[in-house]
């Protein structure tokens, strides 16, 4: 069989072309390491979330050393967590599913894009390696306020980055030339050691205690101040830690009748990391991060 | 060339369709350019990617 010189070429040219496009492909895959959205095994269905380990508490978790895994519900019209907090230069695992109608997990101008299905699992795994702001979509329609379903990804510095969870048990009201006790429990959900700066203001005192909080655990600080130095009447108190803060108003009752008014002072008051047990007349307050 | 009764026989090699050949040349290069724009600058550009469980890169 005579072929055309022609001929030959353009049937050579073709077999570059798709030897170049398998070779891009297979260096993707290899080189680079990109990969398909998997299916997780095990799937859940919608009326288990809740009772799932994995998915009844959306959240972001750590799993090893800059690998954190992110377990998401999408449901009519949104997402949890959000926003979806995690820090860069990581290595992050999605496990996406959904609690009633298909849904869309799109981290528009990313690859990231999977579907939500309910009773099924995606798992995506992704490397964050700048810090930003990532807006997430669901683009699967999936009912009259579809266009308003949307979430954030926040990728946030390495060093900023923590999961400190505040709680702060202080009394109400006390009495006229009685102590205030306000104890703050910090606790870290990371896994390695957290070191921060719990700031405390009972009226216009303010103290300053650095902590340590050993990974996946919590430590208390108390604070004590006379109240004989704030004076009778309303005192607001603030703790902050971290991107966490708690608020709250004391009372200090005017049933001794001091006349003098004291000044506040700073540095008065004692700080001492003490382990305090629950008290039913002190008010409680939690927040978690999301 | 039928009109004047003269036919011109040519040899199989000697049948040179250059045009035919620029255009397909020219298709291959559109082809190339697109794919690699297509993937290293919309795909790979727009990271992070999805990546398995081992990336190497
Ligand atoms: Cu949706």
């Amino acid at each position: 069989m005579r072929i055309h010189t022609y001929e030959k070429l353009w049937l050579a040219g073709s077999f570059v072309l798709i030897v170049g496009f398998i070779v891009t492909v297979t260096y993707g895959s290899v080189g680079l390491g990109i990969d398909m959205i998997g299916e997780e095994a095990d799937g859940v269905s919608p009326d288990e979330i809740s009772s799932d380990e994995r998915f009844s508490e959306p959240r972001v978790e750590q799993v090893g050393e800059n690998e954190y895994e992110v377990y998401v519900v999408a449901m009519t019209f949104i997402f949890q967590p959000d926003p979806i907090e995690v820090p860069a230069n990581s290595e992050v695992t999605f496990y996406v599913t959904s609690r009633d109608v298909i849904h869309g997990f799109e981290v528009p101008g990313t690859n990231i894009n999977s579907m939500a299905i309910p009773g099924q699992v995606a798992e995506l795994t992704v490397e964050f390696d700048e810090p930003g702001t990532y807006g997430v979509i669901c683009n699967e329609y999936c009912g009259p306020q579809h266009h308003t379903m949307e979430g954030s990804l926040v990728v946030t510095p390495e060093w900023e980055f923590s999961q400190t969870e505040l709680e702060v048990d202080a009394p109400e009201s006390v009495a006229q030339g009685d102590e205030i006790d306000l104890t703050a429990t910090v606790s870290n959900g990371l896994l390695e050691t957290h070191e921060s700066t719990v700031n405390v203001t009972i009226g216009s005192q303010t103290t300053e205690q650095s902590i340590t909080v050993d990974g996946e655990s919590s430590e208390n600080v108390s604070v004590t101040v006379d109240s004989d130095e704030l004076g009778p009447g309303e005192h607001d108190w603030t703790v902050s830690v971290d991107d966490q803060e708690e608020s709250g108003t004391i009372t200090v009752g005017n049933e001794t009748d001091t006349t003098e008014s004291v000044p506040a002072s700073v540095g008065t008051e004692t700080v001492s990391v003490t382990m305090n047990p629950a008290d039913p007349t002190r008010a409680s307050r939690g927040v978690g991060y999301p | 060339m039928s009109r004047s009764g003269v036919a011109r026989t040519i040899d199989h090699d000697e049948f040179d369709p250059i045009g035919t050949l620029a255009l397909v040349v020219l298709y291959f290069v559109v082809l190339t350019v697109m794919w690699l724009f297509t993937y290293f600058v919309e795909f790979l550009g727009h990271g992070p990617t999805v990546v398995g469980l081992l990336p190497l890169g």
